[in-house]
């Protein structure tokens, strides 16, 4: 516990010693959200009501989504496959810690840094462009909601990067991954405004678990009849891909060589 | 004079060659990459389709408008990452010393850090790009005349991405950053994916004065739609110009106190 105490403070560390990077960075994730913002605000400027939701809520919708996917996604997990590809990963693999706690203890150390910086974007949008941001709800669903995404998200990290076990080309996929997250996940749109056959095939899927439904469940819009469904879903997609991460790492470690260290 | 450009455009020839040989040697990747930004563009699409399935305007514009601005930015963007793509490659030369070697060529070094590393995955999807854009536009029965000052104003749009492009690598020269520069021009400039009305003012004016998004990307989109006025499109013809002169200004500087970082 204490090597991964040392770990979470490097890894903040290693932040604090690239700062310029990293605030680019969330300027970057700041435009970003301006411009959903900006949009929704737009689409509901003659309005006040969007399908079931009201301009309240889907504002709130968007914002708690966008803090939500900072912690959810953020990983340090990307560098994995270039260590794979440089052999550097060896030096990991040496170590006395568990490879996969080690990547989960600095996942939580990118994760609160950039939650801590979100957590000022939203309050700047809320200040100066008087977003209405609605009183969370359902605490508990929510937990549950958001700790299964987390753990969804770094096991689908980590298989991304796993993938450089097997060949060079490991951004590819995960900008794939990327595209289909922000999609799939609903950063741009609660999914249930999709037509009923397509949002209830996405929620089979790890994606909504991501930060569509701990969303949902913060601005009060659970629907009392799937709950269970959703929760026991999520709980199946930690399990399934928990096991398919491991098989992978096995797999992977088994015919991995290198040469030169 | 006609002789030095026949050697630039050789050159030019050269290493587009080069670039699409690199980009053929990893196959998965660029099926991978063609994927997700075909998907992309699909899944903004839905998204446009979906808000307009129950909305008949947002913020006075109808669908069609809409996926004009939307059409329009995605190819001015992607012209930019087809001709530009080399600049995204430009801080590891700069920061190993290579770029001693490209300036000691006898060739003007835009012609290698600039235009050496055209995108050929883009140039698959401008295609599609211009084609769904000219479809909407012969049903919304557009004038030979717009037409022309459509394809006039995305000229004059490319100046303005030319000139941005050329401020990241001067940038980059001085502070040795390209890499984020880079794609906070990106998210700048994806402001302008929808009209600049959608956004409230100080961010507006910000990006239509400021940082020109809006001259950059919503002009054409304006002018085609017969919303821009005589005067805003020679302003905006004017800021391009200006803008191209003062990142060359900028460049020169930069260059002058260049003392080689790495090597």
């Amino acid at each position: 516990m204490i090597a991964l105490v040392q770990v979470f403070k490097i890894t903040v560390k290693e932040y604090a010693a690239y700062r310029l990077n990293f605030v680019l960075w969330r300027l970057r994730m700041f435009l970003n959200l301006l411009v959903n913002f900006f949009l929704w605000t737009a689409i509901l400027d003659t309005r006040t009501q969007f399908g079931q939701y009201t301009k309240d809520s889907i504002i709130s919708y968007i914002l708690y989504a966008n803090l939500i996917a900072t912690f959810v996604l953020g990983s340090r997990t990307a560098e994995i496959g270039y260590h794979i590809q440089d052999g550097s990963i060896i030096n990991l693999l040496l170590k006395p810690v568990s490879f996969f706690k080690y990547y989960f203890a600095r996942d939580i150390a990118d994760k609160l840094i950039n939650l801590s910086f979100a957590v000022c974007e939203l309050l700047v949008v809320v200040w100066i462009f008087k977003a209405p941001l609605v009183a969370p709800h359902t605490i508990s669903v929510f937990t549950v909601f958001f700790i299964n995404g987390v753990l969804i998200s770094f096991f689908v990290n980590l298989m991304l990067s796993f993938i450089g076990f097997w060949t060079p080309e490991i951004w590819a996929p995960r900008f794939l991954f990327t595209v289909l997250v922000f999609f799939l996940s609903g950063s741009y749109f609660p999914l249930n405004l999709l037509p009923d056959f397509l949002y209830y095939f996405l929620l089979a899927t790890p994606f909504p678990y991501l930060f569509y439904l701990p969303a949902q469940a913060l601005i009060g819009h659970i629907d009392p009849g799937l709950v269970f469904f959703q929760i026991a879903f999520s709980f199946f997609w930690v399990f399934a891909l928990y096991k398919l991460t491991v098989s992978l790492w096995k797999t992977g470690n088994k015919q991995f060589s290198f040469w030169g260290r | 004079m006609m002789k030095t450009y026949i050697k630039n455009a050789t050159i030019f020839y050269l290493l587009s060659r080069n670039a699409l040989k690199i980009t053929l040697q990893g196959r998965m990747g660029v099926i991978f990459f063609l994927l997700g930004k075909i998907i992309r563009v699909l899944f903004i699409f839905a998204f446009l389709a979906l808000v307009f399935n129950r909305t008949r305007l947002v913020k006075g514009y109808n669908f069609e408008q809409i996926l004009v601005f939307f059409l329009t930015f995605n190819i001015i963007d992607t012209l930019g990452q087809i001709l530009y793509r080399q600049v995204y490659r430009f801080r590891p030369l700069v920061v190993s010393g290579g770029f001693d070697m490209v300036l000691l060529k006898p060739i003007h070094p835009f012609i290698r850090i600039l235009l050496g590393g055209v995108d050929f995955l883009d140039v698959l999807l401008v295609i599609p790009y211009f084609f769904v854009t000219f479809f909407i536009f012969a049903k919304m029965e557009i004038s030979s005349f717009h037409m022309f000052l459509y394809l006039l104003l995305i000229i004059n749009s490319m100046v303005m991405v030319t000139g941005f492009h050329i401020s990241i690598l001067a940038l980059g020269i001085a502070t040795t950053e390209v890499d984020h520069t880079i794609m906070i021009y990106r998210d700048l400039s994806a402001m302008g994916r929808f009209p600049m009305n959608i956004y409230k003012e100080p961010v507006r004016g910000f990006f239509t004065y400021i940082i020109p998004v809006s001259l950059m990307m919503n002009v054409p989109a304006q002018a085609i739609l017969g919303l821009a006025t005589p005067w805003f499109i020679l302003f905006s013809l004017l800021i391009s110009l200006g803008l191209l002169c003062l990142s060359l200004l900028f460049w020169d500087y930069a260059l002058k106190r260049y003392q080689s970082w790495g090597g």
